[in-house]
């Protein structure tokens, strides 16, 4: 599937790789690491996520449906205010995780990832039949832009009527962008200030245009990839999924087990008193190397686990999540084996690099 | 892009520069290109021997491992440490600056392209 800011891609020299079901640009002409370093020295980089699915639930039921279905406490939020959150199995482990919008005590907004998107829908909608609420899939009319780095506000405000100086940290607001309405968020994927942009499709191009004379630094996959593990932002597929808990991926701060009955509960309230089966670690490489997914780490010579995300940062060197063993979690030498050879890594706190993000 | 006309090719996108016994070793422009960003060159050891189409070298771009393989037969005598440090070398100067290792050839290059067959083949 193409977004409308295909051509807008192929015609910024965007190399074209098929992700979860869109052709989406990997990296333009410059390079993933000149648009990594856009967004990360001060530039405003922009993103089109538009392959993220969006679902409105809506009615007097809402609010009941989502304490529910997702796994953080929907009650505690007002009227434009966005909440990490998860949607788990019965099993406790994760069908994935989303973000929950507050458009008022009886519409919220999901966004939801895009390999996740028709599984998630059916799960929201047979769930719903027991609610007095409505689940609509709208991704297909949403356009979603993400600007981040130092100068995305002031780009974004050139076309949007909303003040964004008022948007919080993990705050939208609603209004006019270019020539139609949309959502504006203070949230992202890259550990710097920025904005997700909800628009309909019609006006796509315009933004995405009007973004780029203001400065923009259109980043593709890689970057995005490199930016979020620097952060350690978990990602669907890799640090989570139907194999795991919120116990096991550090989660548990978006699990809230008191307040009330919700899909998974018991099961992760089970897993917690017996205890983790594995745990996410965060390491950083002592030696030269790039830890890659599934490379092997070791911790006192015990094959304990595997690496879930690894790169080289340009800031902090060869970096990775991994999970090993709960007992190898905090004490032992760890190592990761690259191609045959086992080497040394520590462990380390997240972010890897400096967060920015306006909080 | 760039093909210079003194080196020989091979299909997997490695070039060739003989002086004698001796081979330098590195990657074209067009693997540069596809390959983007490297990041991570892992050398070989020098006195190593190497086969033909054997992989010596490992270039790490942002998103991909790949391996490079020995154009020719031969003992690595001499690697590029500055990789270490500049592994962007093999992007911005693939055939200069960017080299990977040299070796004291034990084989022929019979069986390698030259600068107009590299063409052509990239062509198809």
């Amino acid at each position: 599937m193409k977004t409308p800011l295909f051509n807008a891609h192929v015609a910024l020299g965007g190399k074209i790789v098929p992700f979860a079901g869109y052709e989406l640009p990997v990296q333009y002409k410059h390079g993933a690491l000149k648009e990594y370093t856009a967004v990360r020295e001060g530039a405003a980089g922009i993103f089109d996520i538009t392959h993220m699915g969006q679902v409105r639930v809506e009615g007097v039921g809402a609010l009941d449906f989502l304490q529910y279905v997702t796994t953080n406490d929907v009650s505690k939020l007002v009227d434009g205010q966005v909440q990490y959150s998860a949607l788990l199995n019965e099993q406790g482990t994760f069908i994935d995780d989303i973000t929950t919008y507050r458009i008022s005590d009886q519409a919220y907004y999901l966004c939801i990832n895009a390999a996740n998107r028709h599984k998630d829908v059916a799960h929201l909608q047979k769930e719903a039949a027991n609610f007095d609420v409505t689940v609509t899939d709208e991704s297909d009319d949403t356009t979603l832009l993400a600007l981040q780095g130092a100068k995305a506000q002031a780009a974004l405000q050139t076309i949007t009527d909303m003040d964004l100086e008022s948007i919080g940290y993990y705050k939208f607001a609603r209004g006019k962008i270019g020539k139609a309405g949309g959502i504006i968020s203070r949230t992202g994927y890259t550990g710097e200030d920025g904005f997700e942009i909800y628009m309909p499709n019609a006006i796509a191009v315009s933004v995405w245009d009007a973004l780029l004379e203001q400065g923009a630094v259109p980043i593709g996959l890689a970057a995005r990839d490199m930016l979020r593990t620097e952060m350690g932002y978990a990602l669907y597929g890799h640090e989570i999924s139907d194999a795991v808990t919120p116990v096991e991926a550090k989660l548990m701060w978006i699990t809230k087990l008191d307040k009330g009955n919700f899909i998974g509960q018991a099961a992760v309230e089970a897993r917690k008193a017996e205890g983790a089966k594995k745990r996410l670690i965060a390491l950083k490489l002592i030696e030269r190397g790039i830890p890659r997914e599934h490379y092997k780490v070791f911790v006192n010579g015990i094959e304990s686990g595997e690496v879930t995300s690894g790169m080289h940062s340009p800031m902090a060197g060869g970096v990775a999540l991994a999970y090993v063993m709960p007992e190898h979690a905090i004490e032992g030498d760890v190592s990761i084996e690259i191609r045959g050879k086992q080497v040394a890594a520590e462990r380390t706190s997240l972010p890897f690099v400096r967060s920015n993000v306006k909080k | 892009m760039s093909i210079p006309a003194d080196l020989k090719y091979t299909k997997e996108h490695e070039w060739v520069r003989i002086e004698g016994d001796v081979a330098t070793f590195g990657v074209s422009d067009h693997a540069q290109e596809a390959l983007g960003d490297i990041v991570f060159v892992e050398l070989p050891e020098i006195g190593r021997t190497v086969d033909a189409a054997e992989a010596y070298a490992v270039v790490e771009s942002v998103k991909a491992v790949s391996d490079v393989y020995a154009p020719v037969a031969g003992e690595i005598i001499e690697v590029n440490e500055a990789l270490e440090s500049e592994p962007e070398k093999v992007n911005t100067e693939p055939y200069g600056a960017g080299w990977i290792a040299k070796v004291k050839m034990s084989g022929n290059a019979d069986e390698l392209m030259s600068d107009d067959e590299y063409a052509t083949f990239l062509e198809e």
